[in-house]
């Protein structure tokens, strides 16, 4: 092995050990019978395996419902969030209307306001609404704890696409509404799929307002169905836990396997000088 | 109270229960075992029930089929859900907040003296429970019957009753032939399982269930109180020092790890056989029978024993159902509470459970699954060494919030794991009650 | 492609447009996050409880938390978590970025797998950490024991002291791919001439780092902390499933108390109070972070 390799790969292992260990074990604890769970001569290793824990956890719980639902309103506050926050970055940056810095500064400031506390009088707006219980009002909800976010990183990233573009088509006798679809737009694009990617990752593992905001059992998501669910008193279905776990992860993982070279490339561009 | 038929009728159920594994419920027995209800539902009524998610699964099931032969029989249409249990007070509350949410909830103890005016009466339906099943507990009626208004604000249900859980071979081992009486036997039997490396373990972490269970039964074990009928703060006393004293011996030889034990901690330790002994509901029996079945026979279980003050108190969680005025269908809701609890289902429910409730409702303690096996009988007895949190004062906000922030835990723990004296645990303890009990 | 009529062009000045972008941003955030939030101010003024409305009472609610110790402790220990985590987070996510920012084999599926523990919802990676941090069970105990590093199962959760620890790097855990990832696309935003010029005027590795890389990453750091040390200081669901704030309160951060007092004691206008805390700390951070980009 060449130092060069040596260099990379070791501290890459212990990194890789450190990141990886909670599911490696997750991964474990999914296909290890439960009895094996409290009683093991080695809790890396798998002495009985069993697929039990995924089917009860897919056959014996609404997990397909839940997972589903969890899909539908990441998808939903992505887009609703990328949609609001790219408009507004628009109009922030580049039409520089008057008040533009404190309307800024205003969306930043709305980023402090955290979900853990906010639950209590936002609960009391929600039911004003009726809004309550009604699953697809988790997107406009979620919106507001990504919209700051992806706000601020698609001004970022705006700043840097040269003026030139704009002028030219100007010139041209175009719209600003023109310019916003079929100019900028295009050249947005790793900007926005980064701030899709980070508004789906935070939609899809978001916990407090789905407990607090929906009561149906149909209309629980993923973290909230499981833990409801699967913890019955002092007795934790651990199987059954991980395994959905694992598979609740898999969406994101997904993702990012595909778009991070994206993600990575979208927040460069908002951080450039 | 019981007829011979209808006991006939019990011990099929739980037979059958035994075999099938699942409820046996006979539609046609409820029908004739029951008299005319007074509570008529209101037409086209449906209404939502806010509950606890079971501890074991025959719970749900089970109450999920009795509320489908409810609906099949008054036409009301019955909505579930479930929450882990901690998690219901909270939901309730903000139902009770935002003036809309649950028809019923079974919820928790003090929670029905939280929003006292924001429930339906319940005295006749109390009442009428009370009158055909043999009467309430006295602690059941402390935690529903408000004295200053003269009402019934909640429906008392029953109690998740905790009695020590032990390995009677490792018992044996550490010198006892029975299991100790007192406090000084039950400290000596520590004392001997942990010199035979199979130590006990009571959390003293925030478990919800488990580390209240035993701080209480030892601070009211010793005489000690949290409140005078006044609701005046009586923590800061020579008795509760005792309390603390004992607690920290016991400590000692305890498991490493409790101070950090949540609810399901002691469960898994225990059933690992790294646990001798613990404090707990019937779930864990419960679950050495399915799947560690050559464990299952060593487990034992007793009501702890008496402190110096003599009296068996223990702090069991207890759970009621109140309805809220909002509802828009009360006689409905009544009706439903009145249907679950009545014979006919309440005692399937509690033997498909195998005692994990103890029914508030004194005729039930007289169920055959009480006595089908002698390891279930110590939980028969839940409701009636059961005292209500915040002894001796009155239910309501302030033990509700005393209880929450486990302020008697911390003071156990403060002592035994953080070595803080017994005088300035006790202040300390003393000193956030004061803060507490001022709000109300 | 010409201007349409003449309204059409009026609809497009900036102004008007402008104003027309950000309303759906305004009225989401003006309706969902400043009216609870004013709402949220208003409670901590009263005497609110869960089901009862109360009465206004000033500054009583901020007087009370003063003056007890456990709130004293969380804002102790809120702080002191979040300056340990940014630390880690920072050293260790810079440290992985320069790491990934070489070409290797198998670059991209390190990279995506590093992101793992900031992708996994947290309530469930929590639970997960629960069980690796238990006194009986935990894996991580048996492999220490098991390599003779130390005698017996560490009590990761039980003593102030370690439950605190535990915590901080189970954060450090789950945040540092964030970093990882933010800090991965600074870098690649630096010129690689600059290190070339470096590297011919005989600086070391260390000295480039010192002299070109950190200066360069200032932007992007001060983003990464600010945002990040947000969510630390309200950390909720990761500490409330590991310990619920114990153990004696050790572990109790200002949300986990606010959310005991608030909902679980039903003391809505000292938890509101609990709540509104931070708040005051987090403006102090916001206006630095602003100041600073601004400044750029």
């Amino acid at each position: 092995m060449t130092v060069r390799n040596l260099r990379i790969y070791a501290p890459l292992a212990l990194y890789g050990i450190f990141l990886l260990l909670p599911f490696y074990w997750m991964i474990v604890t999914t296909f290890k019978s439960s009895a094996e769970l409290l009683n093991t001569p080695n809790p890396f290793l798998i002495f009985h395996f069993t697929l039990s824990h995924i089917t009860d956890l897919l056959t014996q719980t609404q997990y397909g419902r839940w997972f589903a639902n969890t899909l539908f309103i990441s998808v939903g506050a992505t887009v609703l969030s990328v949609f609001i926050s790219y408009i507004a970055a628009y109009a922030i940056i580049r039409l520089r209307f008057p008040g533009w810095q404190a309307v800024s500064t205003a969306i930043f400031l709305a980023y402090i306001v955290p979900p853990a506390i906010l639950f209590i009088p936002l609960a009391t707006v929600i039911i004003q609404l009726h809004w309550f219980d009604q699953l697809w009002a988790l997107i406009p909800i979620y919106a507001t704890f990504l919209v700051p976010f992806c706000t601020w990183l698609l001004i970022g990233f705006l700043k840097t696409v040269p003026r030139e573009l704009e002028e030219a088509a100007r010139v041209d006798g175009a719209s600003n509404v023109a310019i916003l679809w079929k100019i900028i737009f295009p050249i947005a694009v790793p900007g926005l799929i980064s701030a899709a990617i980070f508004s789906f990752t935070l939609s899809w593992n978001e916990y407090l307002y789905a407990l607090v905001y929906m009561s149906s059992s149909g209309n629980k998501t993923v973290s909230v169905g499981m833990t409801t669910e699967l913890i019955r008193g002092d007795v934790f279905q651990w199987g059954q836990l991980m395994a959905g776990a694992l598979i609740g992860v898999l969406p994101a993982v997904l993702v990012y396997f595909f778009f991070v070279e994206y993600y990575v490339a979208g927040l460069s561009g908002s951080v450039k000088e | 109270m019981q007829h011979p038929d209808r006991r006939r009728f019990l011990e099929l159920s739980a037979a059958g229960l035994g075999a099938a594994g699942l409820s046996g419920t006979l539609p046609s027995a409820a029908a004739a075992a029951a008299p005319a209800s007074p509570f008529k539902p209101e037409p086209g009524a449906s209404i939502q029930l806010l509950r606890w998610t079971g501890f074991v699964k025959n719970d749900d099931v089970i109450w999920a089929e009795h509320t489908k032969n409810f609906t099949a029989q008054t036409g009301v249409k019955v909505e579930i859900q479930e929450l882990n249990w901690p998690d219901v007070t909270p939901k309730a509350a903000l139902a009770a907040q935002v003036g809309s949410g649950p028809d019923i909830v079974m919820g928790w103890n003090d929670d029905p003296f939280i929003y006292p005016d924001k429930l339906l009466d319940m005295s006749d339906l109390a009442e009428y429970m009370g009158k055909t099943h043999g009467g309430f507990y006295d602690t059941a009626r402390a935690y529903c019957y408000d004295p200053d208004v003269k009402r019934w604000v909640a429906l008392p249900v029953g109690v998740t009753g905790n009695a020590v859980v032990y390995r009677q071979s490792w018992m044996h081992q550490a010198g006892f032939e029975t299991f100790p009486k007192d406090f000084p036997g039950f400290l000596k039997l520590a004392q001997g399982l942990k010199k035979i490396d199979h130590p006990c373990g009571f959390s003293l972490g925030h478990a919800v269930g488990d580390a209240n269970s035993w701080t209480h039964l030892v601070l009211w074990g010793f005489g000690g109180r949290q409140t005078n009928p006044d609701n005046s703060i009586a923590i800061n006393s020579p008795e509760t020092a005792n309390a603390l004293e004992y607690a920290s011996e016991l400590y000692e030889s305890m498991i490493p790890g409790v101070s950090g034990w949540l609810d399901p901690s002691n469960n898994q330790a225990f059933l690992a056989g790294q646990c001798s002994m613990t404090m707990n509901g019937i779930s864990i029996w419960y679950v050495a029978k399915d799947q560690f079945p050559a464990m299952a026979p060593d487990i034992y279980h007793a009501l702890p024993p008496a402190g110096p003050s003599k009296q068996h108190s223990i702090m069991n969680n207890f759970t009621s159902a109140y309805i809220f005025k909002y509802s828009k269908y009360p006689q409905a809701a009544k009706e439903y509470l009145r249907y679950m609890l009545d014979e006919a289902q309440a005692a399937p429910w509690v033997t498909g459970m195998r005692g994990y409730v103890t029914l508030a409702l004194k005729g039930y303690a007289e169920l055959p699954i009480w006595t089908s096996d002698p390891k279930i009988t110590p939980y028969r007895d839940s409701m009636e060494v059961t005292r209500f949190d915040g002894y001796s004062g009155r239910p309501g906000r302030a033990p509700a919030q005393a209880l929450t922030e486990f302020v008697i835990v911390d003071m156990f723990a403060d002592v035994a794991v953080n070595k803080m004296t017994t005088k300035d645990a006790m202040r300390k303890a003393e000193s956030r009650l004061m803060t507490i009990y001022k709000h109300t | 492609m010409t201007g349409g009529s003449r309204l059409g062009s009026r609809f497009d000045s900036p102004r008007v447009l402008g104003y027309l972008l950000i309303a759906p941003a305004a009225i989401l955030l003006l309706g969902l996050i400043a009216y609870p939030l004013i709402w949220g101010v208003w409670l901590s003024m009263t005497s609110a409880t869960l089901g009862d409305t109360g009465a206004f009472v000033g500054l009583h609610n901020y007087a009370v938390i003063l003056a007890d110790p456990v709130f004293r402790g969380a804002a102790m220990f809120s702080v002191l978590y979040t300056v340990f985590a940014e630390a880690g987070k920072l050293a260790l996510g810079l440290a992985l970025a320069l790491l990934l920012n070489q070409s290797f084999r198998g670059q991209r599926s390190a990279r995506a797998l590093m992101l793992l523990p900031w992708v996994a919802p947290t309530v469930l990676s929590a639970l997960a950490w629960l069980w690796l941090l238990d006194p009986q069970f935990s894996a991580v105990s048996w492999l220490l024991v098991h390599l003779h590093v130390i005698s017996r199962n560490l009590d990761f959760l039980g003593t102030p002291a370690t439950a605190r620890a535990s915590l901080i790097v189970v954060n450090i855990w789950r945040g540092l791919p964030y970093f990882a990832i933010g800090y991965l696309a600074g870098l690649q935003s630096i010129s690689k001439d600059l290190y070339e010029a470096a590297a011919i005027d005989g600086a070391t590795g260390w000295q480039a780092f010192r002299r070109i890389t950190w200066p360069l990453l200032a932007p992007i750091t001060t983003i990464l902390v600010a945002f990040s040390s947000i969510f630390t200081l309200t950390d909720f669901q990761l500490i409330w499933t590991i310990t619920r704030g114990g153990p004696t309160d050790a572990t109790q951060v200002f949300t986990t108390l606010a959310y005991q007092r608030a909902i679980v004691s039903g003391q809505l206008g000292e938890g509101a109070a609990i709540a509104i805390s931070p708040i005051v700390f987090m403006i102090v951070l916001a206006f630095f972070v602003m100041r600073s980009v601004r400044e750029r």
